[in-house]
């Protein structure tokens, strides 16, 4: 049964190899250029590296979009086509009576098929996604932000494949029809992806908290929503790769302040700081800007009452964060699997 | 007589609807069994219950013996070709053959690539670059060369012209006189089976109306013709299937296994055509009146 599976998917497990193939010679040949220059332009930088640094990045625009393009739509592509037909097409095509009438148990005939076009799905965008981080890794090293590029670097891609495929090939089986299928199928694997980036991911690990000064903050200043009382805001960083989850105004005393207290906050202590003058653009928040002398006061005002709080996650998390990602999608294609695996045998009759 | 196919009060539920309800019947092995039936009577239903494709939703069936299903030791000993003879449009004849071998332990690879070759069809050939015909021959070419006990036929020559029609039934022919295989095939027209079976099983709405060897069963039908009579004051021994009254004469078909002597009858010998459809229309008529209840009882 498994040469016969591979025989079925063998035609387009050999035309996306040969686009891998294409895709390896064009990142390796440009890949070895941008690590050149990574080290004539950014490594000999001693201080004000911003000029080499920009200058570097700017390179090879063009393939760091097509490949950022190409790892978000790849896990999707493989749902669509490999998952979603897999049982779809010998259901539609009425194959399926001549391949459940071969001396092969339906069981079999299931597990091998998924078994030989999910790993197939498996290893490409493993390849996939060795090639995409080893081309960034000069990149990466520059703009030190590992958590940004999280879910197009190293081993979460696999998952995604993973996940895809399986969602796919579960949803074929119970909608019957190829194109109803493929369009739940992205729909599905959307929302999940959606969904774990947005509510697992940050919780997936106990973050750990840094206090600091409102002076060391990386951003600070007044925000202004829509022409209302400014608001004081800040951004926190607790380093370089880390991710910054969240950042709070924290008075001595320990309590958080809310937003209407940070509003307050200004009114009383930095009345001449206003909207500025005929408001900003609807819609848009401005960022008070320059250093006039009442926002030199406002500032230190504010830094007298309040020190930051950042919670984020360390850059040392950062392959347990990847494993726990990975397992969380593996976790999530078994139970497709396993779903598609019932549905044929038990509920195809 | 030895069953390939025996099937007790079998029924199969498709939500409220049932597409087979309280099915009984014996299907002998060692022949070649014409399935017939109008459309929708259930045959492809039964036939699917019999591969195993579906699972009855009551009673019981057997086939060789077995319970149909997705066992292997089961499956290798039948051959079933579906409806529209379905094949992958994007494998060659070669990958299909090849599909064969590497999926039935039973596989008879020099009979098929000797049939492939007798039929002219390329094996480089994609299956779905194949006329209606070619399709047809592949497909039953793989459901013999695994070398069944049992071969089940669904509607094998619906789709085909008077040409490929001949072509497949003589295939067809040649293989049952060659491996002494059994099997069974529907069709919804008698005509397409008249020449190939030597036993019928006719079904109505799931029911078994007449089943019986070809031979028995046209030598005990016969249409007689004859001056106006009401169909009760036949002699017992013969069984009115169906009555047909002008005005001043009557027809009637009638079952007897007793020669009819009554000088005033002319009788004429039936087709298996003609012998069928009056089952057929005996039965609709009954159920359309059990189903239309009081209004019409008298």
């Amino acid at each position: 049964m498994t040469r016969f599976a591979w025989l079925q998917a063998r035609t387009q497990s050999l035309a996306v190899g040969a686009l891998l193939a294409a895709l390896a010679i064009t990142t390796a040949i440009t890949g070895v250029q941008l690590a050149h220059l990574y080290h004539s332009l950014v490594v000999p930088c001693q201080t004000g590296c911003d000029l080499a640094q920009n200058d570097f990045l700017s390179h090879d625009a063009f393939l760091q979009d097509a490949l950022v393009l190409l790892m978000r739509l790849a896990p999707g592509v493989i749902g669509i086509f490999w998952g979603a037909p897999l049982v779809t097409r010998e259901l539609e095509s009425g194959t399926f009576r001549l391949a459940w009438t071969q001396s092969v148990s339906r069981t079999r005939w299931v597990l091998t098929k998924l078994a030989v076009v999910g790993l197939t799905s498996v290893a490409v965008s493993g390849l996939l996604s060795l090639m995409v981080t080893w081309w960034f890794r000069a990149i990466d090293l520059v703009n030190l932000n590992q958590y940004g590029t999280f879910d197009m670097r190293d081993i979460a891609p696999i998952g995604y494949g993973a996940f895809a495929f399986a969602i796919g090939a579960l949803l074929g089986a119970v909608i019957r029809r190829t194109l109803p299928a493929m369009a739940a199928t992205l729909g599905a694997f959307v929302f999940a992806r959606v969904a774990v980036t947005l509510w697992v991911r940050p919780n997936l690990l106990v973050p750990r908290h840094l206090s600091s000064s409102l002076g060391g903050a990386e951003q600070f200043g007044f925000m202004s929503r829509n022409g209302g009382t400014p608001e004081l805001i800040a951004k926190g960083s607790a380093g370089p790769n880390s991710w910054t989850l969240s950042t709070h105004f924290v008075t001595s005393s320990g309590h958080v302040a809310s937003a209407s207290e940070l509003k307050a906050f200004v009114h009383q202590y930095c009345p001449q700081i206003g909207p500025p003058p005929g408001g900003p653009p609807p819609g848009k928040s401005v960022v008070a800007p320059g250093i006039p002398e009442a926002f030199q006061n406002c500032r230190a005002a504010a830094g007298r009452t309040y020190h930051l709080v950042v919670t984020y996650i360390p850059a040392g998390r950062y392959w347990t964060l990847q494993w726990l990602e990975l397992g969380v999608f593996l976790a999530l294609a078994a139970l497709a699997l396993a779903g598609c695996f019932w549905w044929v045998t038990r509920r195809t009759n | 007589m030895n069953a390939s196919v025996e099937a007790v009060g079998l029924g199969k539920r498709y939500g409220k609807r049932w597409a087979l309800k309280d099915c009984t019947l014996t299907i002998p092995s060692g022949r070649v069994v014409g399935l017939v039936g109008p459309n929708g009577a259930g045959k492809t239903t039964l036939m699917h219950l019999a591969v195993g494709l579906l699972a009855p939703s009551a009673g019981e069936i057997t086939v060789l013996g077995d319970r149909p299903g997705s066992d292997p030791a089961v499956l290798e000993r039948l051959g079933f070709l579906a409806q529209d003879s379905p094949t992958y449009a994007r494998l060659t004849v070669r990958q299909h053959l090849q599909m064969g071998e590497w999926l039935n332990p039973r596989w008879d690879a020099e009979f098929a690539a000797g049939r492939i070759d007798a039929l002219g069809l390329d094996p480089s050939q994609r299956a779905g670059t194949l006329s209606g015909g070619q399709r047809a021959q592949l497909a039953l070419t793989l459901a013999v060369a695994k070398r069944p006990e049992l071969l089940v036929l669904d509607e094998p020559v619906a789709s085909l012209d008077p040409l490929a029609r001949r072509e497949f039934l003589q295939t067809l022919m040649e293989v049952v006189a060659v491996q002494g295989v059994s099997v069974v095939l529907s069709s919804h027209l008698i005509a397409d089976l008249e020449r190939v079976c030597d036993y019928v099983v006719v079904l109505v709405t799931g029911r078994v109306v007449l089943t019986g060897d070809v031979d028995e069963l046209l030598a005990s039908h016969h249409r007689i013709t004859g001056p106006r009579r009401d169909p009760a004051s036949l002699p017992s021994s013969q069984q009115v299937i169906e009555a047909s009254h002008a005005e001043r004469q009557s027809s009637f078909v009638v079952r007897t296994s007793e020669p009819i002597l009554d000088p005033v009858w002319t009788v004429t010998p039936l087709t298996l055509d003609d012998l069928v459809l009056a089952y057929m229309r005996r039965d609709r008529d009954a159920v359309a009146s059990t189903t239309t209840g009081l209004a019409v009882a008298r």
